[in-house]
């Protein structure tokens, strides 16, 4: 019988296809990390720093390990000392963390153990029981104070600075003497938490007879959380197996291996292979994780009256907290990201990535780009007003274009940032609006932004792989490396899959993100999935469409080249006609005489050259996405509040492969835009994160939800599957400054730190009327 | 110490063994395997949890289980009728509300407490209705959306997929 075929779908691409995976989460089938339980599964705990920079004297777990029920206890005595970090193929030196610390703490949170025990309870009273010695250190805990000499020295680095990262091209001392207007401006951009609404949780099993470890995860990035396992364990890769469940959001916040997912898989081998789970709970997941970095971003530059951007210096110093992460690449991007966007030939900014003995930064959405986004894109309003010249027209004036190699040799091929700022400011009807509405407190503003797709940072590659099988029913597989974390990529792929093969999506299933059974992916960041999975999802769909129409051709003695699959048929492309239906040819290749099974693979990875870091020049990513977005404001003089009235958002995504997945990105990713402009701030005290639930740490919530009018322009990239680029983070990237920008429009106040509070806000309005008195 | 209890959940009688201090959360996760149920603060800020007593909006993880014995408790994998989705479960799905969809089963729990008294709700009785429920990866505007539709098709043939209320 073959399958029935919903002919809505005959060509999925550019479809809005609800979720493949969508029936599962809406009835409460669908299985997370957080949901997975084996018998005689453990509860797994781990043993914590309770100072913020000590020395390990002495750990004695003997009381512990008499406590009934406990089944397994872990220190550094117990590993083989193996230090991790997300840099190793940039930054050798920033491979800075043991999965159990053994010498020193460098932070309240930091991991030395970790305890496997009947119950939660038991597990607790266990960590209790541990008797660990200490001898405290000196601590700092401020970005600043930390770069001065006589601060604690929190790793071997001079001045508590893991990286410097000068970028430097042309000549900008000289050329900023020629400019008419020069300004220089300081913001201030605090750490904020992912917040993803299932924390960060693994379960692992350690067969002990065959020596098999699984680890059931909550991962953006399964293979690299099993490079990182086997690394540590001292395993071969085929030895570790991640299993990607459904993932509760991720957001960066799960790209790397923990120290828990670490612990897990050893807790379970000394408990004899009973399987463990460790699952944090949210004031563990705010402490304990990974963090937004806090930046100071100092920038000043030149323009001419014509509105020419000349020249551009400043310094970038980001909060790292105590060990690296993806620190120095997040750093990197936070200042390169201009590239993509101006045409600036003079630039020189220094970024330095600073310890603290803080909860650890690494990885956010936008990485690098939402602090950078609100600094360069209010300070770009600034200059256009000291020239006196409108900010879109001054923007016109100094974007990127199509077909163009940058200052730092980025090349952009496809480039929709003049129609997306154009598109933008003709829906919010910008002419109309700007600088007229002042008499009701109303403002509109613009930030732009670019983003890449995919950044070659695990281990210089960014290669993605795909398979495509046919059954004999006609019925197809996609499995693929790439991990839906909930942005719909398993749809958005297996629609891509389905409209290479030339068939109905409802003949599709995907497998995703199994280190064991899907072949190698880098994983989910950097807005690399459909470009990059896609890219190798079509070439598997290809190869597998070419095997089947190798034996329609040999079986009917016509030239391969002459056929195509398209609709659900075989069509002979010279006389345009179909040949024979799909489920007829799928017969042909099961067929007493061919019996062949159809098995399509793909590899995919982007052209593009290293980035040089001691001067920020390479071609990043193959290919480039854009991004403006308008905001209009009303603030209350009163309260101090702000509402949003509306955001206008123009995304140049190269082709949509679903529509309505794309919007839901926008949608979202303005969401948490709006909420790092004026809620969120994760603040510490002493070095313990201050407001660590969600009482008080803010997030946007239904009430007053601002409306978003999202503009999709497909510029088709030639690179991109179907013509499509990656998106995802480039819509909060331009968010703070489009509304910075547009409460200035309102009431005249530049605001330079986020988040932007009431009091803030006051306090500005109350300033400038002292000024004008 | 234990005591029998007996709890009604998607109309089914359940028989746990209770020492009292157990949260209905932890019942329905822990004891009896329906984990369509999430938790994501523990501490009744995030939503996730949300199920109906008698048709009620509440949050299980401040709920004690052996305080809703007798009561009709209904969970996300109380909706559907065999294969046949509930039509906010369908709305949810057909208009992109949902992405990671950790907080969806919450997020449908509360909007379906809201439609079935108000099936024409306005915007702002979908943002106070949904206020307590936290989304973080798609901010909102595709589920109100939903909510607007699903009132439509409830709105048509109240009875349908409705639970009896108990005043």
């Amino acid at each position: 019988m073959p399958i029935p075929v919903n002919k809505n779908y005959t060509n999925p691409v550019g479809k809005s296809i609800p979720r493949i995976d969508g029936r599962g989460i809406v009835t409460g089938q669908t299985q997370y990390a957080f949901d997975v339980r084996f018998p005689n599964m453990l509860v797994g705990k781990m043993l914590r720093s309770p100072h913020a920079h000590a020395r390990i004297l002495s750990i004695d777990t003997s009381k512990a390990e008499q406590l009934p029920g406990v089944r397994a206890i872990i220190t550094a005595k117990d590993t083989d000392n193996i230090k991790f970090g997300s840099n190793e193929f940039f930054f050798p030196h920033t491979v800075d963390q043991m999965a159990l610390e053994s010498e020193k703490v460098r932070y309240i949170g930091d991991e030395i153990g970790a305890v496997a025990a009947l119950d939660e309870e038991t597990a607790q009273e266990a960590l209790k029981l541990i008797d660990v010695q200490y001898e405290i250190l000196p601590a700092v805990f401020d970005v600043e104070e930390a770069m001065k000499p006589d601060a604690p020295q929190i790793h071997d680095a001079l001045n508590n600075i893991a990286v410097i990262l000068p970028v430097n091209f042309g000549n900008p001392d000289r050329t900023i003497k020629e400019a008419d207007y020069v300004r220089e401006d300081v913001f201030y951009c605090p750490a904020a938490h992912h917040t993803a609404m299932e924390p960060h949780v693994c379960v692992a099993r350690w067969e002990t007879s065959s020596d098999q470890i699984t680890l059931w995860a909550s991962t953006q990035a399964p293979f690299k959380c099993r490079e990182a396992l086997a690394k540590t364990l001292k395993k071969n890769l085929n030895d570790v197996r991640v299993i990607k469940m459904a993932v509760g959001g991720g957001f960066g916040g799960k790209l790397e291996m923990l120290p828990m997912d670490f612990a897990a898989c050893l807790l379970s081998k000394k408990a004899g292979g009973l399987p463990v789970k460790i699952c944090l709970n949210r004031e563990e997941e705010f402490s304990y994780t990974r963090r937004k970095h806090g930046m100071i971003y100092k920038i000043k530059s030149g323009v001419k009256k014509d509105g020419t951007l000349v020249a551009m210096t400043g310094e970038v110093i980001a909060d790292g907290g105590a060990y690296c992460s993806y620190g120095p690449t997040v750093l990197a991007a936070a200042i390169m990201r201009i590239f993509m966007v101006y045409k600036i030939q003079h630039f020189r900014v220094s970024g330095y990535r600073v310890y603290t003995n803080t909860p650890i930064s690494g990885a956010m959405r936008g990485f690098g780009g939402v602090q950078s986004g609100f600094a360069i894109e209010s300070h770009m309003d600034m200059l256009a007003e000291g020239i006196d010249m409108d900010p879109i027209e001054f923007r016109l004036k100094n974007i990127t274009s199509p077909n163009m190699t940058t200052v730092n040799k980025m090349i952009i091929s496809s480039n929709g940032l003049k129609e997306c700022i154009e598109k933008a400011s003709g829906a919010a009807d910008w002419k109309t609006k700007r600088g007229k509405q002042k008499h009701v407190c109303r403002g509109i503003g613009i930030g732009i932004a670019a983003d890449v797709m995919g950044s070659k940072m695990y281990k210089s590659h960014e290669s993605a792989g795909s398979i495509v099988k046919v059954e004999e029913d006609g019925s197809v597989y996609l499995f693929t490396g790439a991990a839906d974390t909930g942005q719909g990529s398993n749809t958005a792929l297996s629609q891509i899959a389905c409209q290479e093969l030339g068939v109905s999506f409802s003949r599709i299933k995907c497998t995703s993100g199994d280190t064991e059974i899907t072949p190698f992916d880098t994983g989910s960041f950097a807005s690399r999935v459909t470009f990059i999975s896609g890219n190798a999802t079509i070439l598997a769909a290809r190869d597998a469409k070419r095997q089947i129409l190798e034996i329609v051709a040999h079986q009917h003695s016509l030239n391969v080249e002459d056929l195509d699959i398209q609709a659900e048929s075989v069509r002979h492309l010279k006389s345009h006609s179909s040949f024979m239906s799909f489920d007829k040819a799928l017969d042909l290749c099961y067929s007493f005489n061919y019996g062949k099974q159809i098995i399509g693979r793909g590899s995919y990875n982007p052209k593009t050259t290293p980035i040089d870091f001691r001067t920020g020049e390479g071609n990043v990513s193959g290919s480039y996405s854009f991004e403006a977005q308008i905001a209009e404001v009303e603030v209350n003089k009163e309260t101090g509040e702000v509402k949003i009235l509306k955001i206008w958002d123009a995304h140049d995504i190269g082709k949509a492969i679903n529509p309505q997945s794309v919007e839901g990105q926008i949608e979202g990713s303005l969401a948490m835009g709006i909420g790092y402009t004026f809620l969120e701030n994760l603040q510490f005290k002493k070095g313990r994160v201050a407001n660590p639930n969600f009482a008080n740490y803010r997030l946007p919530r239904a009430m007053g939800t601002a409306p978003v009018e999202s503009i999709l322009i497909e510029t088709n990239d030639p690179q991109g599957p179907f013509g499509a680029k990656g998106m995802g983070e480039a819509s909060l990237i331009p968010t703070s400054a489009a509304i910075a920008n547009a409460i200035y429009d309102a009431v005249g106040i530049r605001l330079k730190e986020l988040p932007f509070t009431p009091d803030k806000i006051i306090k500005a309005l109350k300033e400038k009327d002292t000024s004008q008195k | 110490m234990n005591r029998q209890t007996t709890l009604t959940i998607n109309r089914k009688k359940y028989v746990v063994d209770l020492q009292g201090h157990e949260t209905l959360l932890e019942v329905l996760r822990d004891h009896l395997g329906l984990t369509g149920t999430k938790s994501s603060c523990d501490d009744a800020e995030c939503g996730a949890c949300t199920v109906h007593i008698n048709g009620h909006a509440m949050l299980s993880c401040i709920t004690l289980a052996r305080d809703v014995a007798g009561e009709e408790i209904t969970t996300i994998e109380g909706l559907a009728q065999g294969d046949d989705l509930h039509p906010i479960q369908q709305t949810f799905l057909d208009h992109g509300a949902v992405q990671c969809g950790f907080c969806i089963p919450g997020m449908i729990m509360s909007s379906k407490a809201l439609l079935d008294k108000n099936s024409k709700p306005s915007q702002e009785e979908m943002e106070y209705a949904l206020d307590g429920n936290i989304c973080r990866c798609a901010g909102y505007l595709k589920m109100f959306n939903a909510i607007r539709e699903a009132g439509k098709i409830m709105g048509a043939r109240p009875q349908a997929n409705s639970e009896k209320e108990t005043s």
